[in-house]
């Protein structure tokens, strides 16, 4: 069954010459929503359903010494209540998306393209939620990874988008090199000393335990655990666009914006936050990582709400809102409620997707992404404008859309750690400022682009609602974006959100302590809006160029200087080294192979005249070497047999 | 129940294999060539069967089995064979394979 | 058991000196000849091994369908179906290479007992189970390369391929 939704997917990037190939992925996409649901909502209700399989295609004994637990290597499916969870998200949005698409889309060149690497990239994705081990989490993450760089790089002849594609691949390289070498130092650990020994004998698989699934059974206090646990918070970092490697997800946004609403908010941008969750689940963190993850998260939430607030592109302020939830996510597993992160991951995703597709229905209406040309689009585009701000409402966290639900759980249960780890109080002081600037920052985007009288930029094309197929899919992400949030009212959900938690975690609903922290996030975020209403209401526009708040504004815009930065770093550093590389592989390198290319080409020089071209000839040359064979068998071999003793 | 020594049919495929690599080795038409090709496959192909006869139980069945593949291989070959005779007939106007040498370098 | 022994001495015989006659006469359908009645004598030798599918499949395979396939090349590259073989001489490194790795083999083939062994017969639908349970991927494999075979034919000669 499991296998059949992988094989499915992947069929779906077969289809590439076909003339109708975006209906042949939508269907194809279908199919798999239709598997995802099914298997995702039975795990949820009756975990442990679904029968796992596994293969095993490296098995290395124990050997004393260097591994004395042994090491095995096997490929193989865990569909447990997180994955299920992840499940449903992908085949849900990515089939939306594909619906989405057909009109978007259809004006573009290179469709198959685009469709087939979509294809692909669902398949790569819902093999990345249901792989049981950290190796094959790593494959279907470059995957992954890699369709992200094609697809951001789908206007590849505008050189912006040629290196904003070549800088998100880079800078997530980063990050996966870091995630590798994670990897790398759990096998040596588990695989030499680990307390779990047989962890690594097993194929470093995800095991379904007890509770629904192990809760950090394989933790352990090392120094080399806190390595490899900050080793795969870069790794996390680079996928989900946390600081310090945030650069590239704003930049990613010139891809199509189907692409930015699938990838890089509800899906593979969660897959770092996944990544968390899984280790923090299955193997556990050790208290730095813990401070380590928190601070990460607690900060970008904060400084990506900050670059938000200003920036005039309308996919860009949404892109930055992005890593500013997924800062808040990042938190929450640090803290150690890994299933609140998800449950953020999950809200968000719906209620992501269906701002960026709303905004795509406005760029298509208009072709414009510049927020200041935008205007009075509420008249002409009723149904967008009430989509966008049912996502912005529920981005802002106003009950009772599914962001508050997810969001106040994180915020509580970051507070639930406050006593415990004093360090966390700054990380979550800023989480909570972060939420007024959430209220602010896409409240100013929907009064820019849908208030005022008319569109203020006379040359754009008059808008109107687009047709169906990119309708429909806003309707149902925004019945998602309401309802997703109500799954916290299941109580088998609210038991699940705890795995994990440990015995000091107190349930991040329904107490006292929760009631005054939501009402004061709602206060926080709701002032957020009126201010962004006083500010930009009715289709007014703040002048902006008034003294200290200008050179804050430049400061924002120009993302605090960090791309310049990296830029230099890039420039004089990497370029001292390619210097001296280059002088190595001149001199050195190449010397010593121009040495052997001449001693070579005088050996082949005699050689090729064995190469008459006569058929006989090799034929001959084969039996010879079959009598070769022959002597060395029955008289060489006995004779060596002999003298070693051997045999 | 048949008797018989395994010696005897060794002899039979090391010779007939012999004159296999011999036509191999020797002719210079293409036809001929194949035929030599095919003297030497069913001096492997004999191998099999006369193992399979005196293994007898499952070994016995999957050298049989193997037989049977290997005669669909053998013919398939051939088919291939006559493909590159029709060929290099029409390419070079005649099937001695030393004429074709643009393997030379 | 003695009549078994001859009737193997007799074929074998036959089988290797039609293998010889087929690559040594001068006519190339004579070759076609010697080498069809090579096949037939095989067959027999499966016969005389209880293997009586395999007999009436060399028989229906080698001596029927390869032998009219070797025919037909002849017959659609020459001009006149009877013309002979320009002589080509038999050289020395090359019958020197095949004489030893006959005495190769036939030194291996001292390693084996020369004592009678019993034959074993199969019942043919025994062995169509195996050649469709155990042995099926041989068989998958057999068609695939046959698909590929008769898709790389067909490029071969196809028309105005050059």
């Amino acid at each position: 069954m499991v296998v059949s939704f992988v094989v499915v997917g992947l069929a779906g990037t077969r289809m590439k010459r076909l003339e109708w190939g975006g209906w042949v992925a939508v269907a194809f996409s279908a199919a798999a929503l239709l598997v995802g649901l099914l298997i995702g909502v039975g795990e949820m209700l009756s975990p442990g359903s679904y029968t796992d399989r596994q293969y095993t295609w490296l098995h290395l004994p124990p050997a004393p010494g260097a591994f004395p637990h042994g090491v095995s290597l096997v490929v193989g499916t865990l569909v447990d209540p997180i994955s299920a969870l992840m499940l449903i998200v992908v085949t849900v949005v990515g089939f939306l998306v594909m619906l989405y698409s057909i009109e978007y889309m259809h004006r573009d060149q290179g469709l198959p393209r685009y469709y087939s690497e979509l294809s692909l990239f669902l398949a790569a994705m819902s093999g990345l939620v249901i792989s049981d081990n950290l190796l094959e989490f790593f494959i279907f993450w470059e995957l992954v990874g890699l369709c992200s760089y094609f697809l951001i790089g789908f206007y590849y002849e505008r050189p912006a988008v040629a290196s904003a594609a070549k800088e998100a691949f880079l800078v997530t390289r980063v990050g996966d090199v870091m995630f590798l070498l994670g990897v790398f130092v759990y096998f040596y650990y588990y695989a030499t000393s680990g307390p779990a020994g047989g962890w690594a004998a097993n194929g470093f698989v995800f095991t379904r335990g007890t509770a629904p699934f192990l809760a950090g059974s394989m933790g352990g206090s090392s120094p080399l655990l806190t390595v490899a646990g900050i080793m795969i918070l870069g790794g996390a970092a680079g996928k989900s666009a946390q600081f310090p490697l945030h650069v590239w997800l704003p930049d990613a946004m010139v891809g199509p914006t189907t692409v930015s609403a699938l990838i890089h908010a509800a899906t593979m941008v969660a897959a770092g936050v996944y990544l968390l969750a899984v280790t923090s689940l299955f193997l556990g963190f050790t208290a730095v990582d813990q401070l380590a993850i928190v601070a990460v998260g607690g900060f970008t939430a904060f400084f990506a709400a900050t670059m938000a607030v200003v920036h005039p592109d309308i996919k860009r302020v949404i892109a930055y809102s992005t890593i500013s939830q997924l800062g808040y996510m990042v938190m929450a597993v640090g803290a150690g409620f890994a299933m609140v992160g998800l449950f953020h991951l999950f809200t968000h995703a719906f209620f992501k997707a269906l701002l960026f597709l709303a905004a795509g229905s406005v760029i298509h209406a208009l072709g414009t992404q510049d927020l200041f040309k935008m205007g009075g689009l509420r008249k002409p585009m009723r149904l967008t404008a009430a989509c966008f701000a049912i996502g912005g409402l529920a981005l802002a966290g106003i009950p009772p859309f599914a962001g508050f639900w997810s969001k106040d759980d994180v915020l509580s249960s970051v507070y639930s750690q406050l006593g415990a780890h004093p360090a966390y109080w700054p990380f979550f002081l800023l989480a909570f400022a972060t939420v007024f600037l959430t209220g602010y920052y896409i409240f100013r985007a929907w009064f820019l682009a849908f208030s005022g009288e008319t569109v203020r930029d006379p040359t754009l094309p008059h808008p109107h609602e687009p047709p169906w197929v990119m309708t429909v899919p806003m309707v149902v992400l925004s019945a998602l974006a309401v309802a997703s949030g109500l799954l916290i009212f299941v109580p088998s959900f609210q038991s699940l959100l705890l795995v994990g938690a440990g015995a000091t975690g107190i349930p991040p609903t329904f107490s006292t302590t929760d009631l005054l922290l939501s009402s004061a996030s709602v206060a926080l975020a709701a002032a957020g809006i009126l201010v962004a209403w006083s500010l930009w209401g009715n289709g007014r526009v703040v002048p902006t160029e008034i003294g200290f708040a200008e050179s804050v504004r430049r400061l924002l815009l120009n993302r605090y200087y960090f791309k310049a930065g990296y830029d230099w770093i890039g420039a004089k550093g990497v370029y001292t080294v390619a210097r001296a590389a280059d002088f190595f592989d001149q001199f050195v390198i190449d010397g010593t192979i121009h040495g052997f290319e001449r001693i070579f080409g005088s050996l082949s020089d005699r050689l090729r005249r064995i190469q008459s071209g006569f058929v006989s000839d090799y034929a001959a040359y084969i039996v010879a070497g079959l009598i070769t064979v022959f002597v060395l068998l029955l008289l060489v071999a006995p004779y060596v047999v002999s003298r070693i003793g051997g045999g | 129940m048949t008797d018989l020594s395994v010696v005897g049919f060794l002899g039979l495929s090391s010779a007939l294999l012999a004159v296999g690599i011999f036509g191999v080795l020797t002719r210079r038409n293409f036809i001929l060539l194949l035929i030599s090709i095919e003297i030497a496959m069913n001096a492997a192909i004999l191998n099999f069967v006369y193992f399979a006869g005196f293994l007898g139980g499952t070994s016995g069945l999957t050298g049989q089995a193997i037989a049977v593949v290997l005669i669909g291989f053998a013919a398939t070959e051939v088919a291939v064979g006559l493909g590159i005779v029709l060929a290099l007939n029409r390419a070079k106007g005649t099937i001695n394979v030393a004429q074709a040498t643009e393997l030379r370098l | 058991m003695i009549l078994e022994e001859l009737a193997f001495v007799f074929l074998a015989g036959i089988a290797v000196v039609t293998a010889v006659l087929s690559l040594l006469v001068r006519e190339l359908v004579h070759t076609i000849l010697w080498i069809a009645i090579f096949f037939v004598d095989l067959s027999a030798i499966y016969f005389l091994l209880e293997a009586p599918f395999l007999g009436v499949l060399q028989l229906g395979v080698y001596a029927g369908a390869v032998t009219v396939l070797l025919l037909f090349g002849i017959m659609v590259t020459r001009k006149r179906i009877f013309s002979r073989e320009a002589a080509t001489g038999i050289g020395a490194v090359p019958v020197g290479l095949a004489l030893v790795t006959f005495i190769f083999l036939i030194a291996a083939v001292g390693e084996f007992s020369s004592a009678p062994g019993t034959i074993h017969s199969y019942n043919p639908s025994d062995l169509s189970q195996n050649l469709f349970n155990v042995n099926g991927p041989w068989l998958l494999l057999l068609g695939l390369i046959m698909l590929g075979a008769v898709g790389g034919a067909i490029y071969l000669v196809r028309e105005g391929r050059e």
